[in-house]
Order: structure tokens, then sequence, then C-alpha cells
């Protein structure tokens, strides 16, 4: 999954866990609207997403009744190439996810689902076992092998099969995979450590491409074509400007409803919408809330939002002073009114939060509510903290995360307004702010700044472990509770007890604010009144799931 | 150089030109506002105010439909409520979407296209002058290896290369403090200025050549006057008859030509800031790319308003440049755009 | 000296001039900070990848070698591999030129045929309201910033009054060419063609219309004051035809030289029209390049572009020989 353009090795941000992060630092880019991923508590969607594939089965034979609707959608930016284990962002997963699948799949509320495989298990602490579905077929016709399975896997996590592909890691972790077997429709996943997530992981990522495809053809042919096992097949490739795929009949799960999908991108909300309701595209995303009710007003189109599993936050260095102190961090939570600004800047297209994992997660503590906006306690806080009159400085990318500046302008006059406190915003361009957090050193980096983080995991330690771990690559904390508590819940075998483990970690994160918490950032897309389509919690476009209307 | 002739032929055309006159005022007051512009502006052209942002200009009071949303059993709900948005006379032109007032950006970006328009202007002509009026002068060689590469130079678009530089370079700014500001006189208003060195840096680079294609066309013409060959006779060195005799004589189609560039380099710094590579948010071509996406949502003015300062200040400087032509009537090839 | 020796003496020099932005291209890598291999790695590369690019650039070799590499490599096509896209960059980079080709090829139509009549008219009614209106017109059309106009446009005829198209290509030209032939209805493709390429041509094109409605404007002032012009009135000839034939000509001499002269100006015009119709082009794909540090792509562009500048010089300087008699091949 993606972290985005910026393309920061991913390797490095997940060494300490040795588990993936399908973390997301800026999905979509582009300008503000910027997209945090659908995370649909799911209520409502599961029925839907059912009837899809029935629909399909019954025309299967001649496709007499499949519909030539085609679907047209448009992103905020193209891909970097169709090659699905060669890239670490959103767009071009949307893209390649339309032909590609893995072993394991999610419904649209994140719920994990059997894709190529029809069962997993874990055979023992370090091993898992997939049994690969019968009678699945690439678009060139060949059958689906535990071969391909397996090469895939290897692909994406071995250097010396794959090249080294900003994958590594997603699957088992990096440098951890203990070797792969395939025979008799199985598949077995040998890796170091427990891995309890290993399932979330393999359900989000990996998709399998055919083994001799891959080696017969250069690189150049496999990023301008392809050769999965997904609903659509390629049908037109022009790179950076549109993508057509087309149903692919053959499909194991009957073939989908609508004829073909044509994607297409433009980095301008505005463009975006307008597509939309001149009826040139279907689904668009990132409608910035100043065009909402323009889409809603419209015959044509409406709104369809989503909570997202993108959270913003106000990162501080630990390691800095004033930051140094609990006491101030604390304080700026009391100042900043994060419940406002979701109301005033976001049109509430946002949800306030208190601690880094978000509600639709494994290991959000229900008990924790966000801090309230009390600005005298702020300032009690500030004075016992010994750090009255202190002078900072916010850092904010511009226009990477729905109304970034806005958010960060309305946080730091909130802090600058406390009589103890002068805070200054310096906006930046994101492409230069993520370069100094990414940085291997702590030193280098900012010591207050505004980020947004995805997780498309579902899991409390896919944000936990690369933000806030001695060892995460994009940490800005040194704690040595923190990382306890991490390695304690990642070598719990029970889900249960590992539920409380991480439950008690963001209550603990919570107090000892590391971040001032911001909020769950929602994903806004426009749809077209000619589809039914419900959004995903993932991000990931699924018009295999639409129904022309 | 300015020979009484010159100082009468510009009167006598700026008497007889309504256009002149128009564009004389135009330039002369988008040159009162960049300068002075701490005191023309009502506010601080940075201070944000999320409360009062997207307000219209006055004039342009309207009810509009709002819909927010809020989180109800894990799901999104959307309620639109309609909003009367008054103007406010604090601001006249509006706000733009972080409350920001457009009066007060519009005059500060005044002073960025100028200081744009006019230093890249100049660093166009300190390199392409010379080199066009010693190439002209020593013709043979020179002359020849410094057209091929004009005209290699040529090949590649202003706007291309531009971005292309500040794509591979970055982009550099420079802050120079405001002297108003620093003497206490309008308290307030930002206390440094931001100078995007590398755009100046950048279309120097790139539209020099035109000033040595001019420089060189008179240099050549002028090279084979009875004058210069009488002070070469004389045995005066080619430096001082460069300065003394070929510079004089070149200096009016150079002043024409760099008032054209002025226009072009106005325009061509509002492209490369529309498209995100100036390093001020005090810009014209900003203020568009950031108002693009409120246009449809019908808040027009912020993009609507600096696009026609941009109009206005290119149209002011290019009837200077009409009158400076007609008055003066060098024979300039072409228009020598950007 | 014949038109033809005129001519092979242009492609010469027009060879020369593409070495040299050849060799432009080549030096611009030397340009970004640090190694040439950051021009050329994404930013996520690792090292393994660092190194085979640096292979790949003769970045061991002596400097000549390099140079003589990258040249031997045009030569046979080959503009290198976008280590972003995972794709060749030549292919990539042609594949963009058609749609550039097809949006300033539009502009200049629609430029040429507009401002042509315009400046004649302007000359021949001077100082009347039709001429005041057309310097009205050309002083704003020189003065606007098109992406700005291409904004608007897109507000008011795409949005508000749902004429145009908002953004993109459709089917471009070759669709149109295909439907003369093809099973798909002509007219309809036609339509739907002109709904895309309308407004692009438009903004991209209204800055050329000013520009030669002035110079034909007042070319034509020029020339209708000379006194041969007036010799061949005093012949008896209609008024039109004289305008036309004599005067017309003449003035078309210094406009095709501007034209020429501001190509460049049309190519860079094309590039940010794109980006704001979202036009599938060069210009796209040289910002998009920007934005996602693919110089590979980038350095393509440039080379396609400053050679597609050559050639339609080379082109404009023969219409100007076949046009003026009188010039002189120097």
């Amino acid at each position: 999954m993606s972290l985005d353009d910026s393309r920061v090795d991913r390797r490095d941000l997940l060494k300490y866990a040795g588990a993936a992060s399908a973390a997301v630092l800026a999905g979509c880019t582009g300008d503000g609207g910027d997209g945090g991923s659908g995370g649909d508590d799911g209520s409502g969607s599961d029925g839907d997403s059912g009837d899809g594939g029935d629909g399909g089965s019954g025309g299967d034979e001649e496709g007499e009744q499949l519909s030539d609707v085609n679907v047209g959608v448009t992103m905020g930016q193209m891909d970097s190439g169709l090659d699905p284990h060669d890239h670490a962002e959103t767009n071009t997963d949307i893209i390649v996810s339309q032909a590609y699948e893995g072993l394991m799949g999610r419904e649209p509320d994140g719920t994990i689902v059997a894709a190529l495989a029809t069962e997993w298990e874990r055979v023992e602490a370090g091993t898992a076992r997939f049994t690969l579905r019968d009678g699945v077929t690439f678009h060139n016709g060949d059958e689906l092998t535990a071969e391909d399975a397996r090469y895939s896997i290897r692909r994406i996590e071995l250097e010396e099969v794959g090249g080294a592909l900003p994958q590594a890691g997603d699957l088992v972790g990096a440098g951890s995979l203990d070797g792969v077997e395939a025979g008799d429709g199985e598949v077995t996943v040998g890796f170091a450590g427990l891995n309890p997530i290993v399932f979330q992981l393999f359900a989000t990522n990996g998709q399998v491409m055919q083994q001799s495809w891959v080696e017969e053809n250069d690189t150049d042919f496999i990023n301008r074509n392809v050769n999965g096992t997904g609903p659509f097949q390629l049908a037109e490739y022009d790179s950076g400007n549109e993508v057509v795929v087309e149903r692919y009949r053959d499909y194991w799960d009957g073939p989908a409803e609508v004829a073909s999908v044509t994607l297409n991108a433009s980095s301008e909300s505005s463009t975006r919408v307008n597509r939309l309701l001149a009826e040139e595209s279907d689904v668009v995303t990132n409608v910035p809330p100043q065009e909402v009710s323009r889409v809603e007003e419209s015959e044509v189109a409406s709104i369809n939002p989503v909570p997202s599993t993108r959270v913003i936050f106000l990162q501080m260095r630990y390691d800095v002073e004033p930051f140094t102190s609990q006491e101030f961090r604390q304080a700026l939570n009391y100042a900043v009114d994060n419940a406002g600004i979701v109301e005033s800047v976001l049109n509430g297209f946002g949800a306030s939060s208190g601690q880094p994992t978000l509600e639709q997660f494994t290991g959000y503590s229900p008990d924790v509510e966000p801090y309230p906006h009390d600005p005298e306690r702020a300032e009690e806080l500030v004075e016992q903290s010994g750090f009255a009159g202190a002078e900072i400085e916010l850092q904010t990318p511009i226009g990477r995360y729905l109304k970034d500046v806005e958010i960060a302008q309305a946080a730091a006059s909130q802090i600058d307004s406390l009589s103890n406190v002068s805070c200054e915003l310096n906006q930046r361009e994101f492409s230069a702010l993520v370069q100094d957090i990414t940085t291997g050193e702590i030193e280098d980096k900012p010591a207050f700044n505004l980020l947004g983080w995805g997780n498309g995991e579902f899991d409390a330690t896919q944000t936990i472990i690369p933000l806030m771990t001695s060892d995460g690559a994009l940490t800005i904390l040194k704690n040595d509770e923190v990382d306890a508590m991490v390695a304690e819940a990642q070598n719990e075998a029970d889900p249960q007890a590992r539920e409380q483990l991480l439950q008690d970690l963001n209550a603990f994160l919570h107090d000892l604010a590391p971040w001032v918490f911001m909020h769950q950032q929602f994903s806004v897309y426009g749809v077209s009144g000619e589809i039914e389509w419900e959004p995903r919690a993932d991000e990931i476009i699924d018009p295999y799931r639409a129904r022309p209307q | 150089m300015v020979s009484p002739r010159v100082v009468r032929n510009l009167k006598k055309e700026f008497r007889r030109s309504a256009l002149a006159k128009v564009g004389l005022v135009l330039v002369v007051g988008v040159l009162l506002v960049a300068v002075f512009a701490p005191f023309v502006a009502p506010h601080n052209p940075t201070e944000q105010d999320l409360d009062g942002k997207q307000l219209p200009p006055i004039g342009f009071s309207k009810t509009v439909e709002e819909t927010s949303s809020e989180l109800v059993d894990g799901e999104v709900r959307t309620v639109t409520e309609t909003t009367r948005i008054e103007a406010d006379p604090q601001h006249p032109l509006g706000t733009d979407p972080l409350g920001r007032d457009m009066l007060s950006r519009i005059v500060y970006g005044a002073r960025t296209s100028l200081l744009v328009g006019v230093l890249g202007t100049v660093l166009a002509a300190a390199v392409g002058v010379p080199v066009g009026l010693i190439a002209g002068y020593k013709s043979g060689r020179v002359d020849d290896a410094l057209m091929r590469f004009a005209d290699v130079s040529l090949a590649f678009p202003s706007l291309v290369l531009a971005v292309a530089l500040i794509g591979l370079w970055g982009r550099a700014a420079v802050e120079l403090p405001d002297p108003f500001v620093s003497a206490g006189l309008a308290p307030g208003m930002p206390a440094t200025f931001t100078l995007p060195g590398t755009v100046i840096v950048v279309v120097g680079i790139v539209n020099w050549v035109w000033f040595a294609r001019v420089a060189r066309g008179e240099a050549l013409s002028i090279r084979t006057e009875e004058y210069v060959k009488a002070a070469r006779a004389l045995g005066g060195s080619d430096r001082g008859i460069l300065l003394s005799h070929v510079l004089p004589n070149a200096i009016t189609p150079i002043i024409v030509l760099g008032t054209v560039q002025i226009a072009a380099i106005i325009l061509l710094e509002s492209a490369l800031s529309f498209l995100g590579f100036s390093g001020t948010t005090l810009s014209w071509g900003f203020d568009i790319a950031q108002g693009r996406d409120y246009i449809s949502s019908g808040q027009w003015w912020i993009a609507g308003i600096p696009g026609f300062a941009i109009m206005l200040s290119v149209i002011g400087v290019n009837l200077l440049g009409d009158w400076l032509r007609d008055a003066l009537d060098p024979d300039i090839e072409g228009e020598g755009g950007g | 000296m014949s038109v033809a020796r005129f001519v092979t003496k242009r492609v010469v020099q027009g060879v020369g001039v593409v070495w040299g932005v050849v060799t432009v291209v080549f030096a611009l890598r030397f340009v970004t900070p640090g190694s040439p291999v950051n021009a050329v790695a994404p930013l996520d590369a690792s090292q393994e990848t660092r190194r085979a690019i640096a292979v790949e650039l003769g970045l061991d070799q002596p400097l000549y070698v390099q140079y003589l590499q990258y040249v031997g490599d045009l030569l046979r096509g080959d503009m290198g591999f976008s280590y972003v896209r995972g794709q060749d960059v030549a292919r990539l980079v042609f594949l963009k030129l058609p749609a550039t080709v097809e949006l300033a090829v539009a502009a200049t139509v629609l430029a040429i045929a507009i401002s042509i009549p315009l400046g004649v008219l302007s000359a021949t009614r001077r100082n009347q309201p039709a001429d005041y209106l057309a310097t009205l017109f050309s002083l704003g059309g020189i003065s606007t910033p098109n992406f700005w106009l291409g904004i608007m446009m897109i507000l008011v005829l795409a949005v508000q009054l749902g004429l145009f198209q908002t953004s993109g290509r459709g089917v471009g030209f070759p669709g149109v060419l295909a439907a003369v032939v093809g099973p798909e209805p002509f007219l309809d493709t036609l339509l739907s063609w002109l709904s895309y390429i309308t407004l692009p041509a438009i903004a991209l094109g209204t800055y050329f219309t000013a520009l030669i409605t002035r110079l034909t404007r007042s070319g034509m002032l020029d020339e209708l004051g000379e006194a041969y012009v007036q010799a061949t009135r005093a012949k008896g000839l209609p008024e039109t035809l004289v305008r036309y034939k004599h005067a017309l000509r003449n003035t078309l001499i210094p406009v095709i030289t501007v034209l020429g002269l501001q190509l460049g100006t049309l190519i860079g015009g094309a590039v940010i029209t794109e980006a704001v119709f979202s036009w599938p082009g060069l210009g796209t794909l040289v910002i998009q390049s920007i934005n996602l540090r693919d110089w590979p792509v980038l350095q393509g562009c440039l080379v396609i572009i400053g050679t597609s500048f050559v050639v339609v010089n080379i082109v404009v300087d023969t219409l100007y020989a076949h046009l003026d008699p009188g010039v002189v091949y120097d």
C-alpha cells in the first residue's frame, strides 16, 4: 500500500516490528483534497457486496445479461507504472487492484475475506499456510498455481528475486521471510517471530502475479501491461493520463456487472468535481467541503463520505525543549480545540480524536476521550512545566491533507492565544517536510509538525510502531514503557489479551501525549446517480461492486 | 542617448496618444502601490482569520448552501443549511480561504510581480547586452558562436526551461527586510518581504538571448559607421568604442525591448507561481492557483481578482512599451516575448 | 542560391542546433545538487538501484565517454529508462507528442484565421470603432495570462453553460480521422472533438491572435501607404484586391518571422494550457515528471521540444523564402 509519491524507503520504517505497515503518509497527493481511506464502519454495506458476485454468475455463459456500462473514476493522481509490487502509492494501488488480487482480501468495511486462498491457518508460531482456490485463471488464460503465489511472495520480500521493491516487508516484515513452500494447492510461509497480525498483512498486501509472465517479460513491459486474476483486464494504458480496464469474463467470482472502467486523474479538486457534474466521471475522490453542496444540489450526483483510516496529528519531538515536558505536551492538547476545528474548518468532515488509534481499529480504547478545549487548564500546565514564555514553531505541509494549512493555522493561533506560549506557523512544501521527517536520525526531524498517517491494516501497532517506538523510522518518541508494551502485544498470541494490551497502550499514550491529537479524516467521494456504489474503508475503489442503476 | 530630440518625440507621442496616458497611469499606479505596499494594504496580507474566510467583495453578499456532516453510529450524515454571507467593509475585495484580506494580497502581489519583472529584465539585459555588443562588434567567429548558442537557447521555451531549472535546483527565496516596517512606520505589516530568487535568476537566464540579439544587430550596423571607423583609426580601444559609441546608439531599442520583456516576465512569473514553482506565497499567480478550487463553488474573487491585477499591470507596461516604440521608432524585430 | 540549397543549408544548421540542444540537456544532469544519479533515481531507490543507474549512466567512465554514450543512445532512439514509472522514456514521450502538436496546430490555425482578417479590417478602418475594438482586443490578448483565461472559460463556458467539456482530450484528432473511414458517425465524432479542443485552443491561441492582429494592422498600415500600392490602385484594380494581393503578402513576411520566433512561447504556453485542461500531452508530462522527480522523462521531453522547435523553424524559414522572392538566402 502506500506511503505516497514521496516514496520513502519503507523497509527502514518497519525493521523494528518485523511487520509491515500500510502506512499512508499522504495518499493521493495533489491539492488540498487529499483523502484518507474509507473506514466505513460497515453497517450497511455488507449486503450489497455479496450480491455483486451473485448477479454476475447468473449470466456467466454468454454474458447476454451483462451491462455495457462504463464507469469513470477520477482520482488525484495517476499510477507510477502497472507493476503491482513496485510502488508505494495509493493511486497506483487503486489502478492495479482492478486486475490483481492477493491471497486474502477485505470487504469495504475492512473485514477480512477469502480471495485467491480459500483457507488460511497458523500452523505454528512462525508458519502460516494458505489453501489456494481452484479454477482461478490469469487474464492470459493460464491457471493460477501455488508456485505463482510462492513466487509473488518471494518477489515482494526478497531482494534476490524481485530486486529491491518498495513493498518489501509488507507481508511478513523486512528480512523476516523464512522460506516459502508450494505444493498441492497450498502455500506455506515461514517467518521469524510470532507476527500476530500476519493475516491482516496478507489481507491488505501481496498481490499475486504469474511467475512465467514476470520472468519472460522486461520491466518496461510489466509496467505497461497487466496479467492478473482480478475482475478486470487491461484494455488501454496511456501512461500518466488514462487507464481503461474491461470485464474479465472468466473471473472466479463471476464477471463484473460493469463492462469497463476508465480511470483518470486530476490533482485539482474543482476539475474532479466538474468532471463528475458534467457526467464525464462516475466516482471522484476527495471532494473538498466547499464543493460538497454543489454536488449535493446537482441532479446527477451525490456525496458519499466515509471515515477514513487516516489520522491527523501534530507530533512533538520528545527530546526538544519545551516538548520534553509531559505537562507542556498535555497543555497543547488542552489548548487546541480539535472538535471546533473539525466543525469550522472541515465542515464536520472529520472526527476529533484523543489517541493514535482510530475507532474501527484493533486496540482502540473506548474509554479514552479527546482532550477537552480548556485554555485555562492549558496555561496552568504550561506554568507547571516550567516552560512559561516558550516560543515554538509549528511546521505544516501545504495541500497534502484535506485543509492542512487551515487546520495548522487554527491550531497554531489557538496555542498562540495562550498567555504564556507563542506559536508561529511555518508552511512547507510536503516533499521537503517529508524528507526531514523520514530522515533516519531523530535529531534532524522537525520539533513540531502536522502530519497525517493512514493505516490499512486496521491494527493499532501499524501506527504506533513506525511513529512512536524507539526504532520506528518516523519516530519522534523514545520511551521504554511504550517499547515494552508494544513488544508484549506483538508477542501475545491470544487476540483478546493482545487487544487489551493495545487498549492499555493507547490510554497510556493519551496521557503521555507525544502528539497533539487532532482528528480522523473523512474521505468524501462524489458518486454519480448512474451507479450504486459504496466507498471502501481502505482507499481502494472497487467498481466490481458497483451496479448500474 | 536621451537627446532633446528624443524627449521631444516622447512628449509629442504622449500628447497624441490616449493609450500612452492610460499606460503611464497604470504603470505609475502599480509602481506606487508596490513600493508603498505597507501603507496601501489595509491588513497584513498573511494574517489569517478562519472565522472570516471566503468573504465576498463589497457588493457581492450572497446566500449559500453549506453542507456539514457528523458521525452517527459510524456513518457519516450530511446536513445542508442555507446561510447568508455578508461582505465586510473591512475587506473591500473579500477574503481568501484562510480569511486573508484579498486587497492586501493584491497590493503585495504587485511587489512580487514588479520586482521579478524588473530584476529579471535587468539581469537578462546585463548578460545579454554586453555579449550581443561584443559579438556584433567583433563579428566573425565570436559572432557565429554566439548566434549558434542563441539558436540553441531559443530552442527551449522559456517556461519549459524555467520549470525544468527550478525543478532541478529547487526554489530558493531571499527574505528582504521591509524598510518601512523596520523603520517602525507600518506596524503590523510583514517585517520581511520574500524575493523569489531562483525565479529571478531563471527568468534572467532564459531571456538574455533576446537582448543579445538586439544588441548584436545594433552593433553590427553601427560598426561600419564612419565615426566608429574613425574612432578606431584614431587608436581608440575596443572597450572605449563600445562604451562611448556603440552602446549609446543601441540603447533605444534595448529600452523598448526591456519594456516588452518586463511584460513578458510578469506573465512568466505568474505562470511559474501558478504551477507552484515560485518561492513566495505572495504572488498573483499563486493566488490564482489557490483560488482555482473555489471558483466553481462560487468564490470567484479569490482567483478572479489576481487575474485582473495581472492583466491591468501587463496592459500598462505594454502601453508604455508601445508609446516608447512609437516615439523612438527603433526597428525591432518581432516582439521579443518570453 | 536556389531554394533547394537554402533548405539544405538550413537543415544542416538545424542539425547543429539539435546537437546543441542534446548537449545542453546532457549538461543539465550535472545541474542537480549532488551526484547525477540523484537526477535519475527515484527518492526511495535502493543502493543497488543507484549503483545500477551509475553504471548505466557510465559515471565510472570519463566524461567524454558518458557524453558519447548519451548521444549514441539518442541516435538509436533510446532516451533512457524512467525508474519512477518503470518504463522506457522514448515511448512515453513520443506517445504524448501528437496531443501537443494537435493543440498547438489548432491554436495556430485559430489565431491566423481570426487575426489576419481582424488586422486587415482594423487597418482599413483606421480610427473607426472597429479599429478601436480590435486594438482593445489585441491589447487585452497579449496581456492576459493564458492559464487564467483558461480557468475562467472553464467556469463560464463549460461548467455554467455546459457548452464544452471541462478537461481532457476525448478521441483526439486521430479519432476524427478514423471516423472518416470507420464505422463511427463522423459528425458526432467531429462535434465531440470540437467540444474538447475549442477551449484549450482559444486559451493557447489568444496571445498569438492578439500579437498577429497587431502586426498585421501595423504592417498593413505601412504597406497601404507605400507608393507601389498607390500605383497599382491607379491602374484601376478593385481596392480589395489591392489590399490583399500586395499589401497582405508583404505584411505576412514579418508576421511569419515573428511566428517562428514566438514558437517557443507557443510551446511554453502549451505546457501551462495542458496543465489547466488536463490535456494529455508533453506539457502535462513535463509537469508530472517534475512533481515525480522523473528526470529521465523530463530530459526526453526537453530533447523532443527543442528538436520540434528546430524542425518547425526550418519549415517557417522555407515558407518565408517561398513568400518573399526577394529574400537573400544567406
